[in-house]
């Protein structure tokens, strides 16, 4: 007898999430408030949850399942992006959460943590399906594993799956250290280790862009693409996380993760389907066909900056030196700037610059593509008709696509201009796009972990970027080299001109 | 009033419109009009009927499905008489540069003249993109010319709901499917989010493992006879039931509580001393709609989102397509409507 939903209409519903309990760890969390329950209520917004769903928060502190309703109550209604908080669809969803008090480090948490699944799956008929979400501070995660694993919760009757934040390690040994003790509760098949750039929609476009359409593939080789600009630019500082910040680090905190898996979803080969493990095979072999720079190449190559003072808007704003909980000689980097090549026949001698940094002049995250100039200038030099062909991938604040191409000036003579052709999805589609979060909640929910990171993926971008990390910890840099609201150090500009290129200024 | 249109003088003034908008736009939006579309929504609609409504509807569709829209008002007359006026319809997204602009047409005809319409139609239609028929008057399906107006389309979308015979109105439906015709019938759209929730009931594999025992199907419903939303849904539920192996009935309920016309309530019910049972009963809490679900002890509240004009034709303009749950439970939906009628 077929166990197959014979009631599934895929053309006209929704995905639909199957019963299931998630267990947060980290519950009185920020992310937990600001993120992941706002994300799970727009889900039942949408109706998109099963009746039998429910949420299980743990933290320290002491609360009941009431006074964690009430205070999820207040998170949700307060950071809910675009979208109208109900206080009826509120009420329903409330029924859902619990909470316990549990400290990680505690083995009778996972016992208490056992017995109050069995009764959530009493009551709701969760059918022993459980999602744990690590959204505790990173050194909790070997111990919410082992804890999970002890009390014998790593499988179960129903499935069992593991979503882990970011940072999946400090470098590459620690990544391998970590995957191996989560490998020693779940398989590598039901860890879930999630990047919330890969849930923004126009980074899920970017394959629709590449694969669902046929006319820009054929151009998507070292054929006809110059360079690749992926640019991922703060407008703040570290917001009084500057404790934090002194350990990870631009190369740590953004390039390392969230822009080399946008390098990957530009660069990598068409998957023969879309299911989870043909796309994730091919990020996977894009990263590791990424070069790895020799040591001598590392500061040819990289350039690490960091904030200083200035005054912006009539305002002065600290160095980063000078934010709070920051040594007054911190050689972290707030800014870094890598040109990556790629070795493989589609790429080779194609440079990829990507560039990330705090205090720059706004909050952009794109990626240009620029093709090459036409191979012989017909029209001579009228005009603009030297500028080359940029496709732009706009992933915030307005996500879309630009296409900059030559046009004629209207009147007489051949004066050509550049212009811009735009697709705005917030304006060309006005329905709401799902939040980075709800998208990959809802996946992992689903069991589809195509826009999770894999364990090999993790460690390919450690590979690139520890030779990196090792030659600027070797050495003493001028800090600070950039002021406050510039678009970065002078040395980011020379390392693009020494290929003939220059930094876009979105 | 002209006695006659000519597509061309049409597309000129559409032409026209676009440049005075640019001109505009580069004195107040210097990034310019940015030039959407992507279907022709043809909308009929009786001359009696205020146009305010189908205009404000088809605005609110634009942002998600831009397309140039035709509406065309039907006058009850025996001569034969076109006119036409052309306008755009122009937002500025919150927070964006550009503005986003849309072609309308709206076309007076008189019913004797809808031989004369496709010739203006079909030169009026976006290349390349579907044309989407919207019926809205009952009887303007039942025009003797209206095929040849169907014929230009890609989808027919109409609500059944509004007419009077049930059997009636599915059977011909049906007729239109089987021939080749696109169809979208809001009556079955306004079923999504039933069909959904029962969809959803049944994501739980213990409960799908209970689906070969369920025998009766109970369909409430307002008024003294099912509308044709409770035969497409008790049609969709005996069809997925069939294939899960169950062999069930339907049993028709009159639901004193609700209006004439509406869906009440439908419940599953497993086979005698089985005690099988999940039911969803959808009540009206002001504008809003409840529905109850119910399976064995577990019970839950969820919201319908409103069902208009607007959410309905929004989900099947995503659909240009077939729709082959649609069509196959038409099939079934007509042949039960027709079974009851015939019964004394």
């Amino acid at each position: 007898m077929s166990l197959e939903n014979p009631f599934q209409d895929p053309l006209r519903f929704e995905r639909r999430i199957p019963e299931c309990a998630v267990v947060i760890f980290g519950a009185n969390g920020d992310l937990t408030k600001r993120k992941l329950l706002p994300a799970l209520y727009r889900l039942a917004y949408e109706r998109r949850l099963s009746p039998e769903f429910a949420v299980l928060g743990i933290s320290r502190s002491p609360m009941s399942d009431s006074e964690f309703r009430d205070r999820m109550c207040s998170s949700v209604s307060e950071y809910l992006e675009d979208s109208p908080f109900d206080k009826e669809v509120w009420e329903g969803f409330a029924q859902s959460l619990y909470y316990m008090s549990g400290d990680v480090m505690d083995p009778g948490t996972f016992s208490t943590l056992a017995s109050r699944l069995k009764e959530i799956e009493e009551q709701r008929h969760t059918s022993s399906n459980v999602l744990f979400y690590l959204s505790t501070q990173p050194s909790h995660y070997e111990p919410a594993a082992k804890g999970i694993g002890e009390a014998g919760l790593g499988t179960g009757k129903g499935w069992r799956r593991i979503v882990v934040e970011k940072p999946f390690g400090r470098d590459l040994a620690s990544a391998w250290a970590l995957s191996d003790k989560l490998h020693e509760v779940f398989r590598e098949s039901d860890v879930y280790r999630i990047d919330h750039y890969l849930g923004k929609e126009t980074v899920q476009n970017i394959l629709a862009f590449r694969f669902g359409n046929g006319i820009f593939e054929p151009l998507w080789n070292r054929r006809y693409v110059n360079s690749v600009q992926i640019t991922a630019a703060e407008s703040i500082g570290v917001e009084g996380r500057g404790a934090y910040y002194q350990e990870a680090g631009a190369l740590r905190d953004m390039i390392q993760n969230h822009l080399l898996q946008i390098m990957a979803t530009i660069a990598m080969e068409p998957s023969a389907t879309f299911q989870p493990d043909a796309v994730r095979d091919e990020r996977a072999k894009l990263l590791r066909s990424i070069r790895i720079m020799k040591p001598s190449e590392v500061l040819e190559n990289s350039v690490a900056g960091q904030y200083g003072p200035a005054r912006i808007g009539g305002a002065d704003v600290a160095g980063f030196r000078q934010e709070p909980g920051v040594d007054a000689e911190s050689q972290t980097n707030t800014y870094a700037a890598v040109t990556f090549l790629v070795d493989n026949w589609r790429w080779a001698g194609v440079p990829f610059y990507i560039r990330t940094g705090k205090r720059l002049p706004k909050r952009v995250t794109e990626i240009a593509i620029q093709f090459n100039s036409a191979p012989h200038a017909v029209f001579g030099d009228n005009g603009d008709g030297t500028t080359p062909n940029l496709l732009i991938l706009r992933i915030q604040p307005e996500e879309g696509i630009s296409l900059r191409f030559l046009s004629k000036r209207p009147g007489a003579g051949m004066k050509l201009r550049p212009v811009s052709m735009d697709f705005n999805y917030g304006s060309s589609f006005g329905e709401r796009s799902p939040t980075a979060y709800e998208t990959l909640l809802l996946d992992a929910m689903v069991g589809d972990a195509t826009l999770y990171t894999r364990q090999d993926m993790v460690e390919a971008s450690w590979a690139v970027v520890e030779p990196i990390m090792q030659v600027w910890d070797q050495n003493k840099f001028d800090f600070s080299n950039y002021p406050a609201g510039t678009w970065g150090p002078k040395a980011a500009d020379e390392m693009l001109a020494r290929r003939g290129h220059a930094w876009r200024k979105p | 009033m002209s006695l006659t249109i000519h597509p061309e003088a049409i597309l000129r003034e559409l032409s026209e419109l676009w440049v005075s908008l640019g001109k505009e736009a580069d004195q107040d939006y210097p990034s310019g009009v940015l030039r959407a579309c992507t279907m022709t929504l043809l909308a009929v609609v009786e001359e009696s009927e205020d146009t305010s409504d189908v205009w404000s509807v088809i605005a609110a569709l634009m942002p998600e499905h831009p397309s140039r829209a035709i509406v065309i008002r039907f006058r009850q007359q025996a001569g034969r008489e076109l006119s036409a006026r052309v306008f755009s319809q122009c937002w500025m997204p919150f927070g964006y540069r550009r503005q986003i602009c849309c072609e309308q047409i709206e076309i007076t005809a008189s019913d004797a003249s809808l031989p004369d319409l496709p010739a203006v139609i079909v030169p009026l239609a976006v290349s390349d993109l579907p044309v989407i028929l919207w019926c809205r008057g009952t009887r303007l399906l039942g025009l003797p010319d209206f095929p040849l107006l169907a014929r230009i389309a890609h989808k027919l979308v109409l609500d059944s709901s509004a007419f009077p015979d049930p059997a009636d109105i599915l059977n011909r439906l049906n007729a239109h499917s089987r021939s080749g015709q696109v169809l979208g019938d809001l009556a079955w759209t306004r079923l999504t989010r039933w069909r959904e929730l029962v969809s959803q009931i049944f994501e739980n594999r213990d409960y799908v493992a209970r689906l070969p025992g369920v025998a009766q199907v109970r369909v409430g419903f307002g008024g003294d006879r099912p509308p044709t939303s409770a035969y497409y849904l008790a049609a969709w539920l005996l069809d997925c039931l069939e294939h899960s192996g169950a062999k069930a009935h339907v049993s028709w309920e009159p639901a004193p509580d609700a209006s004439p016309g509406q869906l009440a309530r439908i419940e599953l019910i497993g086979a005698n001393g089985d005690g099988s049972r999940a039911s969803i009963a959808v009540a009206a809490d002001g504008e809003r709609q409840c529905a109850q679900v119910q399976v064995d002890s577990l019970s839950s509240m969820r919201l319908f989102p409103p069902d208009n004009d607007y959410v309905l034709l929004r989900e099947e303009l995503s659909i240009p397509g077939r729709d082959p749950v649609y069509e196959r439970t038409l099939t079934q939906a007509a042949r039960l409507a027709s079974g009851r009628k015939s019964k004394p």
